[in-house]
């Protein structure tokens, strides 16, 4: 019996999914807890893994397909086995009956312009030998490429099959280590030895030279994350008309509240605080000061939000994510630096859980460990406005007209223009500036 | 045994002048078959050493005359009845079907009906449309009915032999084209078993199971295919009812390929029953393409000499059947 696969309802809102890839074809065999296809949701883009392990028979759903949560999308059964020529609709549910038409209705013409396709998506075409052969020998037939009419496998075609799976080159033990080490494949090479037998001269001069190998230029397509990020910041670019402010910051008493406080938060969360944690505790002390920031368009509304939420950009393999740290206003530094490492940790590792990558009001995105003192954010939509921290560095600075070296850090804060104009930002960094040039403020 | 080489209409004269010497209750009757020696001169010369007690003419009355043999053949006489054309025995059909087949079952075995229908069959004559049919699947459709189809002359009388020794009907398919083909025959009387098929060439790519004047088209082909380097193997079944299933099955397991070939229009004909039942067999398993059926094409026979050749199968369809089928070994 095949096991279905469906549309995972993974909030309590989410509604529908919009399929991003599969990590399978079909025919392909899945083992349980191998990621199977990957999704979007209004919220999040992950990939899910197989509940079951088996072939996956067939996928029902194409790349960008917006999916009802639920609806099956494919099964994962053994070979041959029969599954509908349309998804059957909602898993589980005593209306699939009822859903089904919905869905039928909704997928007929899809499945009229993809009917060539599903030609090759059918069961395979064998003869009973061939298709005896396999069984005996656990082979999958579609795995087997068939040489009759209409790539029909004959019993040869298997043959074929068990006969390269069981024969390998003749090879002396060393030729066959170093292949294995230069991946060579040893069908490949000519044998010089007795009886074509594949010495390590061989391998050696089919070795490629690595120095001449040109690097191609490839094309990949974008994988999910990939595909969110475009569309993301491509809809802020357009939508939101970005004006970036930039102030320099003078974290010489920055550089000492860490020094002082790095101890006692160890000592409590064994866990080194980090300038990060310092300017999530000091934006939000400025947003609470001017909540004119701290705000989204919705439709033709602005809304002002109850909470101070702030993402931070998480650079990951492949892409970025931005976590969000709750509640910052009612976190001291120990909980502050606690909940970032967290989620820093779980966004690199892929880990985050859905809840913890919304609701975020402000974004920080700290460029700091690189050689970069200014850019301009693009801001994480819905919000209104994003900061970016630059590298601290040494530099000399006029103070009571005389020169000094100190550390000087600059903060680039990009706004929407539609929701917060020139003045108020401009008072919001300010507000920060002073913030962090005289964080014993944050007492108050 | 001492053998020499005699025709297929000899074989099948001798078998039964030398079963009549030695039965008194083996008798002919037929229309014409006496001094005229029957439509293709099968009984010539039998009147003269039997007389016209033992070698009767008939009215033109095909029911008359399986009548009269069933009857005979109740009452214990062993009667071979000869019908001109195997067209004919549409007019029989009655008394063959629901006479002699159910006999001995309905009478609870205590009738039996020991009969030989023997009749000439299939096209290529120019006899046209109502006197070159092969019609052996419906009578093989007939429980209570042995069908037999000899190919060769040495076949011809040592089935004609079994078939008048059995006390069952045998309904005995004689090709017109075959009678005038000629092989080693033994010339003391020899019984081959009903329901034994013959391996006629072994071979090893495709089973080419053939009935009839088909067995020595699918030789020729498979003597041209060897050159190609294609083995085939041509059984022939001999008796299709009953069928030696086991030869077939046997012959398929062993080459992969079935192909069945038999004069008859294709719809219907014992091709389909020979595909099916290998299909249904173990040899299923070892199919390794699809099977083949080659027949007659679904027309009445036609007059036209080219035309007549064209509506069954010939030596270029078999070649093509087989290299198709075997295409992909």
């Amino acid at each position: 019996m095949a096991k279905e696969i469906f549309m995972p309802k993974l909030s309590s809102t989410m509604e529908v999914g919009t399929l991003l890839q599969w990590l399978k074809e079909e025919g392909e065999s899945v083992e349980i807890g191998e990621p199977l296809f990957e999704i979007m949701t209004d919220k999040i883009n992950i990939e899910v893994e197989a509940y079951d392990a088996g072939i996956l028979l067939k996928k029902y759903v194409e790349v960008d397909d917006q999916v009802p949560v639920n609806q099956i999308i494919g099964y994962i059964g053994v070979a041959d086995e029969t599954i509908p020529d349309v998804s059957p609709g909602i898993s589980g549910t005593e209306e699939v009956g009822m859903k089904h038409q919905a869905v039928s209705a909704e997928t007929s013409s899809l499945v009229e312009v993809s009917a060539d396709n599903n030609q090759q998506t059918e069961k395979p075409r064998a003869t009973p030998a061939a298709r005896k052969l396999a069984r005996v020998n656990q082979l999958t037939l579609t795995a087997i490429k068939g040489s009759g009419p209409n790539g029909r496998v004959h019993r040869k075609d298997v043959i074929a099959v068990l006969e390269g799976a069981t024969t390998s080159p003749k090879a002396t033990p060393l030729a066959r280590k170093l292949a294995a080490g230069e991946q060579i494949d040893l069908a490949a090479v000519t044998g010089s030895g007795i009886n074509g037998k594949i010495t390590k001269m061989d391998v050696v001069a089919s070795t490629p030279k690595k120095e001449t190998i040109p690097v191609p230029a490839t094309r990949k397509k974008m994988s999910g994350m990939r595909k969110v990020i475009a569309e993301r910041m491509a809809h802020s670019a357009y939508t939101a008309p970005h004006v970036t402010l930039t102030t320099d910051v003078d974290m010489t008493k920055v550089k000492e509240l860490r020094a002082s406080l790095l101890p006692i938060v160890e000592k409590q969360t064994d866990l080194r605080l980090s300038y990060t944690e310092v300017l999530i505790k000091a934006s939000a002390a400025a947003l609470s000061r001017h909540p004119e920031v701290n705000v989204s368009i919705e439709g033709d509304e602005i809304l002002q939000h109850e909470h101070i939420h702030i993402g931070l950009a998480v650079a990951v393999p492949g892409g970025l994510m931005v976590p969000v740290v709750k509640d910052v206003l009612r976190k001291g530094l120990a909980e502050l630096t606690q909940a970032a490492k967290e989620i820093g940790q779980r966004a690199r590792e892929n880990k985050l859980l859905p809840e913890q990558l919304k609701g975020s009001t402000f974004t920080i995105s700290n460029l700091g460990m690189y050689a970069i003192d200014a850019f301009t954010p693009i801001i994480n939509q819905p919000e209104s406005a994003i900061l970016g921290v630059g590298r601290i560095l040494d530099k000399p600075v006029a103070i009571n007209g005389a020169l000094e070296i100190r550390p000087m850090m600059t903060l680039s804060l990009s706004f929407d223009h539609r929701a917060i104009d020139g003045a108020p930002a401009a008072a919001f960094l300010t507000e920060l500036k002073q913030i962090l040039e005289n964080p014993f403020e944050l007492l108050v | 045994m001492a053998t020499r080489e005699i025709t297929y209409l000899e074989a099948v004269r001798e078998a039964m002048s030398q079963e009549m010497r030695q039965n008194e209750d083996v008798f002919i009757l037929g229309e014409d078959i006496g001094v005229y020696g029957g439509a293709f001169g099968v009984t010539r010369g039998m009147i003269e050493e039997f007389g016209p007690e033992r070698v009767r003419n008939t009215p033109i009355s095909e029911a008359a005359i399986a009548g009269a043999a069933i009857g005979a053949a109740l009452t214990g006489m062993r009667p071979i009845l000869e019908l001109q054309f195997s067209d004919f025995i549409t007019i029989a059909m009655d008394q063959m079907v629901n006479q002699a087949a159910k006999t001995r079952y309905m009478f609870g075995g205590k009738g039996k009906v020991p009969m030989v229908l023997r009749t000439p069959a299939g096209s290529g004559t120019g006899a046209a449309a109502q006197h070159s049919q092969s019609l052996e699947a419906w009578m093989a459709h007939i429980p209570g009915l042995k069908v037999v189809q000899p190919s060769t002359a040495y076949d011809v009388k040592g089935l004609l032999k079994a078939a008048m020794d059995d006390d069952n009907p045998v309904i005995f398919y004689e090709h017109k084209l075959l009678y005038k083909t000629s092989a080693e025959v033994p010339e003391e009387p020899y019984s081959i078993e009903i329901g034994k098929a013959d391996i006629k060439r072994e071979g090893t790519d495709v089973t080419v199971v053939a009935t009839a004047i088909m067995v020595h088209k699918a030789l020729e082909a498979a003597a041209q295919l060897e050159k190609e380097g294609i083995s085939v193997e041509v059984i022939d079944p001999r008796t299709i009812v009953p069928l030696d299933k086991e030869t077939i099955i046997d012959s398929v397991k062993k080459t992969g390929r079935l192909i069945v070939v038999h004069e008859a229009v294709r719809r219907g004909g014992i091709g389909g029953e020979i595909a099916s039942m290998v299909a249904e067999s173990e040899a299923f398993d070892y199919l390794d393409a699809p099977i083949k059926r080659l027949g007659g094409k679904e027309v009445p026979i036609p007059y036209n000499p080219n035309l007549e050749k064209a509506a069954i199968p010939q030596v270029p369809d078999i070649l093509a059947a087989v290299r198709e089928t075997v295409k992909y070994k």
